[in-house]
């Protein structure tokens, strides 16, 4: 079990391009749990990406169990090099970011979608996930791309400054 | 009808819109357009307003002094001439967001939109954020730029490589409406 310091922007790591996982080993188990336990320790933390604790690989971690906002809910899962299929039409949500803790913007993103990878078995799974549980995965694939959700926000008064983040 | 221009700046306080539009009644005007804004506590709002013939900019002064002077406002009325076309509505031209963001330093902003409009980029909104954390500190703006027809990608190569100079990252998306 390990709590990883997440990085804040403008960290690199956060801006860069992540690495397919290929296989899953024992190293790749490991930045599961740390995902995990990192997302736990963090109550108001929906999900994960790899390169938010220094990790530059195509891994995630999400949780939306219990939250307000939540459709779907799959519980904590954690996916290696992930891919979407079948997005649905976008709504606007305002969301925040761990590697951004003091601003947060309006973003466009898809209902629904199914999102397909490998879990920390090596086992293929595929999630149709939709509402809150949908933003998270897509605000976490963007993580693995590089981006951030001020790449996505709609427009210049569509950052708000933020107070307090726990 | 006339149309003037107004801008007001002053440390925020409550009331100041309602004194300022409440006289802007008084002096005979309507307001077009507006928009306000608070930066580290000082207030600011620009309007544009419409009046009968006999209003002058004088005039509006005059009937806006008392306000301007309980809450100590910087404020300049402009008389505005005939409709001019605003460039950034020019037909053909493409809307898209641009999001800047890395470590923060002097000129980023200069960098950016020099290189707007170089390829002929018009800006019509923007917005910076300063997140000051004490180890690295966070810059992030965010533009609404029209682009002359066909040009977005090579304005956006364009605008990347003068952002990189200056170690900040810039994406670029459509500024798409949905017209329902």
């Amino acid at each position: 079990m390990a709590v990883v310091p997440v990085r804040l922007l403008p960290d690199p790591v956060l801006t860069m391009p992540a690495v397919a996982v290929g296989r899953v080993d024992d190293a790749a188990r490991s930045l599961a749990v740390d995902l995990l336990d990192t997302m736990a320790a963090s109550p108001a933390c929906v999900g994960l990406a790899a390169p938010q604790i220094g990790v530059s690989l195509r891994a995630f971690a999400v949780d939306v169990t219990g939250h307000r906002h939540a459709r779907s809910c799959h519980g904590p899962f954690v996916l290696f090099d992930p891919r979407v299929a079948e997005p649905g039409e976008a709504v606007v949500a305002r969301e925040g970011c761990m590697s951004v803790p003091d601003l947060t913007g309006d973003v466009a993103r898809p209902a629904d979608l199914t999102v397909t990878g490998f879990d920390p078995d090596g086992r293929r799974r595929s999630l149709r996930v939709d509402g809150f549980e949908a933003r998270a995965v897509l605000h976490e694939l963007d993580h693995l791309d590089g981006l951030v959700f001020l790449d996505r926000v709609a427009g210049p008064h569509s950052v708000f400054a933020r107070k307090v983040y726990r | 009808m006339v149309r003037f221009s107004l801008s007001a700046v002053g440390a925020d306080r409550p009331g100041i819109v309602a004194a300022l539009t409440g006289a802007l009644v008084d002096a005979g005007c309507n307001l077009l357009d507006s928009t306000m804004a608070i930066l580290q506590g000082q207030f600011a709002v620009l309007l544009v307003v419409s009046a009968p013939d006999t209003v002058s900019a004088q005039s509006i002064e005059t009937v806006l002094a008392p306000a301007a002077r309980r809450f100590e406002l910087m404020l300049a009325v402009r008389p505005l001439a005939g409709s001019v076309p605003d460039a950034a509505d020019a037909a053909g031209r493409e809307p898209w967001v641009l999001a800047i963001h890395g470590a923060d330093r002097p000129g980023i902003v200069h960098a950016v939109t020099a290189a707007l409009a170089e390829v002929g980029g018009n800006v019509v909104d923007l917005a910076t954020h300063l997140v000051d954390r004490g180890d690295t500190p966070l810059y992030a703006m965010t533009v609404r730029a029209t682009l002359p027809p066909g040009m977005a990608q090579s304005a956006a190569e364009h605008v990347r490589a003068a952002a990189a100079r200056v170690g900040v990252r810039c994406s670029f998306h459509r500024d798409d409406a949905d017209i329902l």
